[in-house]
């Protein structure tokens, strides 16, 4: 029997809040920019500060509000925005010029909250453009961006460490000028505890799929990681993640599943489009197919061992490594933020094809793959699409892979009965590969 | 009629443009060591200062399918293009790659070049800001740069002195100020060269060993100067955008059926090329090539003031505006470019309040040249108020 997540109503009322306070906030701070961003330092200017990330906010709409998603990347169209454009990006903008946001919850709210200030990153070439674009809309929003460089093992380069954390500490000065506040050293150092914390704890719920059958499926997967891009800096976040990492642990040891029947294991590689395409999702799960292991759900805000002798593992890192982290000043607590967010396997492949293959030869063997599905976001350049075209030629006479164009959000962009008949196709060739009829 | 001086020197760079491959096999022949370059976001100076001689990498223009087993179709034609010079093994005669990390698109065609076009133990990628107006920034490029001359120091075994860099700096700020003249022959009314000719110069002088190139410009400059008749240069126009190497889309501009010129190209193909100088004499060779390379105009996808995200392009266009005139603009970049457009979308208002009118010619492999005459007869046709 399906297994029902205990923990399923506080994620959900977590992320939630999160959004309504950032809506609602009638003091305090109101902040917006890429949560794929170290969000600790914003923590050092108080309690009071909401945040709405680009990202998140905008797959979760995607996801409960479809019609009016559409609507806000059409808008965006309208006001200038290329078709080949970042969907994320044109949803979050259409919102401003449609003067109206909508969150999880479902609520609809007139009149686009207007944020104090922009904190984010940069790493492809539209990510820090996106926040210039919504700052201008909006008359001048103060912004700071922060160059993340990016590439394999980009954690373990001393000159990139010193590069970001140098932009971080300057970075909390300008927060410091720009909002009238004192930054708190021992709020910040407590954020970032927590923030590390989230993610490891999340690489550790991730690993638990390696097991078989896989507790938790692509879908549970995409909604359980929000919280922890939301905002992961809180005590409640970290307790959040640790009766999850409790609850999965236990759903192991018990060989339970929330999908049990698993006749295939699937790797995925891809922006989690079969959130805004459940079919897809179902003919999979017809067949007892289940994505057991996914770059982006993993990787997006979640940390591993990485490369270690040269060679990426999936495997967890200990979670009690973090407690004894010295965080015992402003520049050490920032190198260790810098280091953990450097180390995720997202930004790994941005720009580094080898760091891309090496992940997926990893997750393939780890997670003990049937087969690869590759969906390539045609929205999204730090989706690894050049990784995908590489990947096909390595894993194809290993294991059967399929390919499709997919988009985050925008269903324009994808051939949805192609990418059916592709799916139906990736079945088909796993069930031969099983029978030994595969050629 | 005997030819002039200036018309054969400019023939002379639009040969060599137009057979690249011919050009440096000839440098090879005669001993020279030869380095590929995909962005121009990479201190060619240090190049120089080793001996080697950069060569831009640059495209045919071929109607081909071949690279689409290689780079995701979405990514930009100019990628693709430059992909498949080196998997068409164009570049063969080159002994290295190099390119500094910029847009995504670029940095998977030098991949496509370093796994499957032989280049995987001659190529080097710079790690490079992409964020550029920073302290860090420049620290940072500082020491990239630094272990990319240490690199080379190993690759042709011999060391790089500081005397060796502030010469190669020296011929490459001589190459700038040259260009610099040569285009600013286009802010006067009567211009005694073209836009045509001004681009070709310059794409030229990418792929040319510097100081031959330096040589040739000082003698066209001397002779566009004395033996030229100044014509009036007609509607006005501005490019603005991203790479582009295509002669064929200049021509069509100045060959419209009212006489057009182009009279400044802010692109990585033309000025934000060469429109900076890096300071000479500085104790510190790579902190003032550093510093240099950060005063350049930027490149859209590394373009962000940190406190405000003001770009600091806006403000250099602005002032390009002012001191060329144009009577109109021609937004142009690579189908599928990220960074370009999504600076064009806030062009837009500022030109509008400019009240200078504007076109968006959105380019690939080959070119449409019906459809972008259509669209720039009209803008041509908005500007003389031929339409109400």
């Amino acid at each position: 029997m399906a297994y029902s997540l205990k923990v399923w109503g506080s994620f959900k009322n977590y992320q939630n809040t999160c959004y309504r306070n950032y809506l609602y906030a009638s003091k305090g701070l109101r902040v917006i920019g890429s949560t794929w961003s170290p969000l600790s330092p914003l923590k050092g200017l108080g309690n009071d500060i909401f945040l709405m990330g680009g990202e998140p906010h905008c797959a979760s709409k995607a996801g409960t509000l479809p019609e009016e998603a559409r609507e806000d990347i059409v808008g965006a169209e309208i006001g200038g925005l290329g078709f080949h454009s970042c969907s994320y990006l044109k949803l979050f903008i259409g919102e401003i010029l449609r003067d109206k946001v909508g969150i999880t919850d479902g609520t609809i709210k007139e009149g686009y909250p207007i944020p104090d200030l922009i904190w984010t990153t940069h790493l492809c070439s539209q990510h820090s453009k996106w926040y210039q674009e919504v700052s201008r809309r909006l008359g001048g929003i103060p912004m700071y961006a922060i160059d993340m460089v990016g590439g394999g093992a980009a954690e373990k380069d001393v000159k990139i460490v010193n590069y970001v954390s140098d932009q971080i500490e300057a970075g909390i000065d300008w927060l410091e000028r720009v909002t009238g506040r004192d930054f708190s050293d021992e709020l910040f150092v407590k954020a970032v505890r927590n923030e590390i914390k989230v993610l490891v704890l999340w690489g550790n719920i991730c690993a638990l799929n390696m097991h078989s059958p896989a507790p938790l499926d692509e879908r549970r997967l995409i909604a359980l990681f929000p919280p922890a891009i939301v905002d992961r800096t809180t005590d409640e976040s970290v307790k959040l993640y640790e009766s999850l990492l409790k609850e999965v642990q236990e759903m192991v040891k018990t060989g339970q599943s929330v999908t049990p029947d698993q006749r295939y294991r699937i790797v995925y590689f891809g922006i989690a489009h079969t959130y805004g395409h459940p079919e897809m999702a179902r003919i999979l799960r017809d067949a007892g197919a289940e994505i057991v292991a996914s770059v982006y759900t993993f990787g997006t805000c979640g940390n591993f061992r990485g490369i270690v002798n040269g060679k990426w593992t999936w495997e967890p890192i200990d979670p009690h490594w973090v407690d004894g982290l010295d965080l015992s000043t402003r520049r050490k607590a920032i190198m260790e933020l810098v280091k953990i967010v450097l180390g995720w396997p997202t930004w790994q492949g941005v720009r580094s094809y080898w760091a891309i293959e090496e992940m997926a030869k990893a997750m393939v063997r780890e997670y003990k793959a049937d087969g690869l599905l590759l969906a390539p976001s045609r929205g999204c350049e730090t989706d690894f699409r050049n990784g995908y075209i590489a990947l096909q030629r390595i894993f194809r006479k290993e294991i059967p892979t399929v390919e499709y164009d997919s988009d985050q959000v925008d269903v324009r962009k994808m051939d949805l009965p192609g990418a059916k008949r592709k799916t139906e196709l990736l079945v088909q060739l796993m069930e031969a590969r099983k029978k030994g009829n595969a050629r | 009629m005997v030819k002039k001086e200036s018309d054969a020197i400019i023939e002379k760079f639009r040969s060599i443009i137009e057979n690249v491959t011919e050009y440096g096999k000839s440098l090879h022949e005669k001993g020279r060591v030869l380095a590929g370059y995909m962005c121009t976001h990479i201190p060619e100076e240090i190049l120089y200062a080793a001996g080697i001689v950069p060569i831009r990498i640059l495209t045919s223009h071929e109607s081909q399918a071949m690279t689409r087993s290689y780079i995701h179709e979405t990514y930009c034609s100019f990628s693709h293009d430059c992909a498949y010079q080196g998997l068409r093994r164009n570049y063969d005669y080159l002994d290295l790659i190099v390119t500094g990390s910029s847009c995504i698109h670029m940095g998977e065609a030098f991949n496509v070049w370093v796994r499957f076009a032989g280049f995987h133990e001659k190529s080097y990628l710079i790690q490079y800001p992409h964020i550029i107006h920073t302290k860090p920034a420049t620290g940072f490029m500082v020491e990239s740069f630094g272990q990319f001359k240490e690199f080379l120091q190993k690759f042709t075994g011999r060391p790089i002195s500081d005397e060796d860099i502030e010469e190669a700096i020296s011929i490459y700020n001589t190459n700038r100020r040259l260009l610099k003249r040569l285009w600013e022959f286009l802010r006067s009314d009567k211009p005694p060269l073209t836009g045509l000719e001004a681009a070709t110069v310059t794409l030229a002088s990418q792929v040319m060993d510097k100081q031959e190139c330096n040589g040739m410009l000082e003698q066209l400059i001397k002779k566009v100067g004395t033996e030229r008749a100044r014509e009036r240069s007609g509607v006005r126009l501005l490019l603005t955008g991203g790479s582009c190497d295509d002669l064929r889309i200049f021509e069509l501009i100045e060959n419209l059926a009212d006489r057009s010129t182009i009279i400044f190209i802010d692109s990585c193909t033309a000025a934000r090329y060469f429109w900076f100088e890096v300071p000479e004499g500085r104790s510190n060779k790579l902190e003032a090539l550093a510093e240099g390379y950060v005063g350049r105009i930027p490149c859209p996808a590394k373009d962000n003031v940190p406190g405000t995200g003001e770009k600091k392009r806006f403000r250099l266009i602005k002032q390009f505006i002012e001191d060329f005139r144009p009577h109109g603009v021609i937004f142009i970049y690579q189908r599928f470019c990220s960074p370009q457009p999504m600076d064009v979308v806030g062009l837009k208002p500022l030109l509008l309040r400019l009240g200078i009118p504007f076109v968006d010619l959105e380019l690939d492999t080959t070119i449409p040249i019906a459809q972008f005459r259509a669209q720039l007869d009209a803008l041509v046709e908005i500007i003389k108020k031929v339409v109400p």
